[in-house]
């Protein structure tokens, strides 16, 4: 909010440079955002927080906070009202609060013979300082003392009142308000409204309604001082997106004791500068006065969270200053401050309250650093998130980049990837976050395609939440790790769909997973179709496996989605479950000292159909061959013999931990595997 | 017979000095000491000659042989080391090497394990956290009631009424004290999200690193002790604390914790807008109503608790103007870490 820097003086005993003002503000109350030349003042923009919005959205509140931390005394404004005993404001006006619980009070002043003109020219540059545009002496005074006291309030014309009435009530289902701007507003049983005999005249406490408004023939001016409870104001203010001075004041609460001063100030005021004559008698509907409460501060309590023994006395020459009562008791042994916050002071409620404001106006310089003794936690990192650092290395140290993507999709990524079950945010600011994503997949694919224009290669990695409906209800679903690999000038079919069979065996293998397998074999039963089915190329996936526990899946993206991206090159992509893969990881595994005795390595290169598996080969060989054959490395694959059969080479390592093995015995163990490949109707080259 | 030999030795060594290569070097040995050779021409011609004179002679001769293999010997090092010469090979050592994949970890996680690092040696554990939230733990176990105008401090994406996208990692507060019992240290990293407009310095999400340590008696002299030696550490350099007076519903006192700037010394530039400060926190101590919430009995423990955005640090370490890059997998800017 904006302050003028001449109005704060006034109420100062000695008035602060402007500067002056927002260095001590800073420190210890409020921070000061600008501090601008505005004309022959200062313009201070003042970040009010909302525990003070009711007592400090106001030049007098701002200027106590100064003169309890500068120590300068407060001076008060003035308020003469000399009434004219000759009218009588019940005679101009009735008023009926049947909303009771909505507006704790409701007070009015009756001013007439007004004279509606422009307000003092001192009064204009003070609201336009503050922002507000000059209007009229009547409406500029209402705001004027708005913005003095923190009191919205509202001026009617009397004579267009229907039924000199004002009836503060709940509005009917359907009944409609214009507003000044000439907005209109369907009102429902949650809006309190001002009303007269008919109709209403007003949205309770955020905006007034077209009617009874002040305009240059004017002559009898009913000033509205209300208190509305916060909660109802901040829903209609909410419902209606209508934030007014008056709904930010009201919705944070106001001092019930405040509406009577703030009427008293503007009827003086619209006296002096509007002609009027004061009607005698105040309307005033308040029939559960606040009471005052009592503190009780643990002086040592307070000692103790401050880190500072500040002598009581000085505890209580702060509260002082702040015009805050208190006065020090024992009770049991143990010394208490007593005290009785003024009705403007809604926020101190308790003894940490009475802590933070003896620390911040001492000033928190005060207090010094001091290192913390007591007894020493090991320091823990869970297990997750030292596993998550591990597996970013891994696949760093493998050449893949880490990405951080936001965790939403838009509409058109749900259309294009046929994403079904997606959380869907309520308010969403952009349509390009209006969903939270199920899959990593859709913004990295998203990473790559822009890459693709500065880089011939790109290797992009994430680890990340993902989000789902689970049983129809939104859920935080999985955190998983996802790679994307593209490559320009490809030399062979797939190779980015290799290279990343290549980087799960290096994440797992660093992981201690030794058993990891490719499962092509996917169900295409539709309904328990997983959704990245819909969007990898069919021929081309796999499901990444442990034992049958499915972690992840790699795949190839589908030409469709590539050429909906409008992307040109292939695209290869994995995702894994990080719980699952780290459950699985174990990190003892045990040292297998090098054989001490020779390997005796063999080839063998076998001649099968092109469609026949690698992996069934592989099988077929590791059984035969039994625990002596230590590794079999395919090294060579010719496809593109006759009759659409392909070679494959393969190298047997033979090894023992306990012997040299003999040439005999290997000769032995070849013809049993080359035997059960033959059986397989499969040509062994010899 | 003796001219004889000085002369041959004279040759030789005229000869040797001519040699260039290995080949020519043999030649001349063969020459020489080969069975055909000049030695061996005196030694047939010695049986000629009286048995005194042999006995001089050939010792002559064998002093003769002793010296040619010492100087051939030097010779064919001499050879050998010009041999060596690889003119022959040259190649441009100055091309570049070759392109290796190379992998690069996101600027955040560098800066997040610096911070974690940092803080594990203060005796903080690192707790992981999850990012949708019930408006119950972001809010309502935090003081922050329904309706309640603080909660405009923080645009918040509803998913449903209960749910919601966390704007702060504080829910952690609550969450781990339901769990675990005092005295505790923690920190708590991780994203949170804002409902705003995305520009140079505001996002929908960015990242937080929340603290919290509670036990006895624990002050606002405990914090300024700890956050000034967290940042002291994080910049290799002593950093000045100060604390301004601050809301949030879920600590009293409340306070924003500002360093002397890092770039200036708090002498005045043009990032600390000339105030020699740098806004990097909120935090104060724990309202007694979030010991409530997490089941404590809320005048008994007394804790700090703090939240700072990740990403300010990230930006601030590496010069980066844009927040909006740190949340996109743009190469040509992970290439730099």
């Amino acid at each position: 909010m904006k302050f003028s820097a001449n109005w704060l003086n006034e109420y100062l005993q000695k008035p602060l440079k402007p500067q002056e003002i927002a260095d001590l503000l800073t420190m210890h109350a409020f921070e000061v955002e600008t501090c601008e030349k505005f004309g022959k003042d200062f313009v201070l923009d003042i970040k009010v927080l909302p525990d003070r919005a009711h007592d400090c959205m106001s030049h007098i509140g701002i200027a106590k906070e100064l003169a309890a931390i500068s120590g300068l005394g407060f001076i008060e404004s003035k308020a003469n009202i000399s009434e004219d005993k000759k009218i009588k404001a019940k005679d101009f006006i009735f008023v009926e609060v049947p909303s009771g619980d909505l507006c704790p009070r409701y007070s009015m002043r009756v001013l007439s013979d007004v004279k509606v003109a422009p307000s003092p020219k001192w009064m204009q540059e003070r609201l336009a300082a503050c922002g507000l545009r000059p209007i009229s002496n009547i409406v500029d005074i209402t705001n004027y003392v708005m913005i003095e006291t923190g009191q919205p309030l509202h001026a009617f014309d009397v004579d267009k009142v229907g039924g000199k009435k004002i009836i503060v009530r709940r509005a009917n289902e359907g009944e409609q308000i214009t507003t000044l701007e000439g907005k209109t507003y369907k009102l429902s049983n949650q809006n309190l409204v001002i009303a007269d005999e008919k109709v209403a005249i007003g949205i309770a406490g955020i905006k007034g309604g077209e009617g009874p408004e002040i305009d240059e023939k004017t002559k009898v001016v009913v000033i509205e001082s209300a208190n509305f409870e916060p909660t109802n104001i901040r829903r209609t203010s909410k419902a209606f997106n209508l934030r007014t001075d008056a709904s930010i004041r009201f919705e944070n609460g106001l001092d019930p004791e405040l509406t009577i001063k703030a009427l008293g100030r503007a009827a003086s005021l619209m006296a002096e500068f509007a002609g009027g004559r004061v009607a005698s008698g105040l309307i005033d509907v308040y029939p559960n006065k606040v009471k005052p409460r009592k503190i009780f501060a643990d002086v040592e309590w307070i000692q103790g969270l401050l880190g500072l023994p500040v002598k009581i006395q000085e505890m209580v020459n702060i509260l002082k200053r702040l015009d805050v009562p208190a006065k020090i008791i024992k009770k049991n042994k143990k010394t208490f401050i007593e005290v009785t916050p003024p009705s403007s002071r809604l926020d101190l409620r308790a003894q940490e309250d009475i802590a933070e404001e003896i620390a911040r106006i001492m000033g928190y310089d005060k207090i010094p650093a001091t290192v913390p003794s007591g007894i020493l936690i090991p320091a823990a990192k869970e297990e997750n998130l030292i596993y998550e650092d591990k597996i970013k290395d891994i696949l760093v140290g493998a050449g893949w980049s880490e990405a951080q993507n936001y965790s939403f999709i838009s509409d058109a990524d749900v259309k294009t990837f046929e994403i079904v079950k997606q959380v869907e945010i309520k308010n969403p600011f952009s349509q390009d976050q209006k969903y939270l994503r199920p899959t990593l997949i859709v913004n990295l694919l998203k990473n790559v395609k822009e890459n693709l224009k500065y880089f011939d290669g790109v290797r992009l990695f994430e680890i990340g939440r993902s989000f789902t409906m689970v049983g129809g209800n939104p859920a935080e679903w999985k955190n998983k790790i996802a790679a994307v690999v593209s490559n320009k000038n490809a030399k062979r079919p797939a190779e980015g769909l290799f290279e990343l069979k290549g980087l799960v065996h290096i994440l797992f293998e660093k992981l201690g997973i030794d058993d990891v397998w490719f499962d092509d074999e996917i169900s295409s039963d539709s309904s328990v179709m997983p959704f990245w089915l819909k969007y990898t190329h069919p021929a081309r996936r796999a499901q990444i496996k442990s034992g049958q526990n499915q972690i992840g899946w790699v795949g190839e993206i589908k030409p469709k989605i590539l050429s909906a991206m409008e992307i040109k090159e292939k695209i290869s992509v994995f995702e894994l479950d990080f719980s699952e893969v780290i459950r699985i990881a174990s990190e003892e595994r045990e040292y297998i000292p090098p054989s001490k005795y020779p390997a005796i390595i063999r080839d063998l290169a076998i001649v099968v159909e092109q469609t026949t598996k690698i992996e069934t080969v592989l099988n077929i060989i590791e059984i035969a061959g039994g625990p002596l054959l230590q590794d079999t490395d395919i090294f060579d694959i010719y496809e593109g013999l006759v009759d659409y059969k392909k070679s494959l080479a393969f190298r047997l390592i033979y090894q023992s931990d306990e012997r040299s093995l003999s040439d005999a015995e290997i000769n032995k163990l070849m013809e049993k595997i080359i035997k059960s490949l033959e059986e397989k109707g499969w040509e062994v080259r010899k | 017979m003796q001219n004889i030999i000085e002369e041959l030795k004279k040759k030789f060594k005229e000869e040797l000095q001519k040699v260039s290569d290995k080949k020519l070097l043999e030649d001349l040995r063969v020459r020489y000491l080969g069975r055909n050779g000049e030695l061996n021409k005196i030694l047939r011609g010695l049986k000629e000659l009286s048995e005194e004179e042999r006995v001089q002679v050939g010792r002559y001769i064998n002093e003769f042989k002793k010296e040619i293999s010492e100087l051939m010997e030097t010779a064919e090092e001499k050879i050998k080391q010009m041999a060596e010469d690889f003119s022959k090979e040259w190649l441009d050592v100055t091309a570049p090497g070759a392109k290796l994949p190379q992998g690069h970890l996101h600027p955040r996680t560098i800066v997040l394990r610096k911070v974690e690092e940092i803080f594990q040696s203060l005796g903080f554990s690192v707790v992981d956290s999850r990012e949708m939230e019930t408006d119950y733990y972001n809010f309502q176990a935090l003081n922050f009631p329904k309706d309640h105008p603080a909660r405009d401090m923080q645009d918040t994406f509803y998913i449903t009424d209960e749910l919601l996208m966390r704007t702060q990692t504080s829910p952690n507060q609550v969450r781990y004290m339901e769990k675990h019992n005092p005295p505790l240290r923690i920190i708590v990293p991780g994203k949170v999200f804002r409902r705003d407009a995305s520009d140079a310095t505001h996002e929908s999400q960015f990242y937080q690193v929340e603290g919290l340590m509670v036990d006895k008696h624990i002050s606002i002299g405990h914090f300024k002790a700890v956050i000034g030696e967290f940042f002291s550490q994080l910049y290799g350099q002593k950093i000045k604390i100060r604390l301004r007076p601050s809301y949030f519903p879920f600590t009293e006192p409340s306070f924003e914790p500002d360093i002397s700037c890092t770039f200036c010394d708090g002498r005045g530039c043009r990032i600390c807008k000339n105030t020699g400060w740098l806004e990097m926190a909120g935090a104060g101590m724990v309202h007694p109503f979030v010991f409530k919430s997490a089941g404590y009995s809320p005048y008994e423990w007394q804790g700090f608790a703090f939240g700072f955005g990740l990403d300010r640090l990230v930006m601030m370490k590496y010069k980066i103007n844009d927040m909006r890059v740190l949340n996109f997998g743009d190469l040509r800017f992970l290439k730099q870490f």
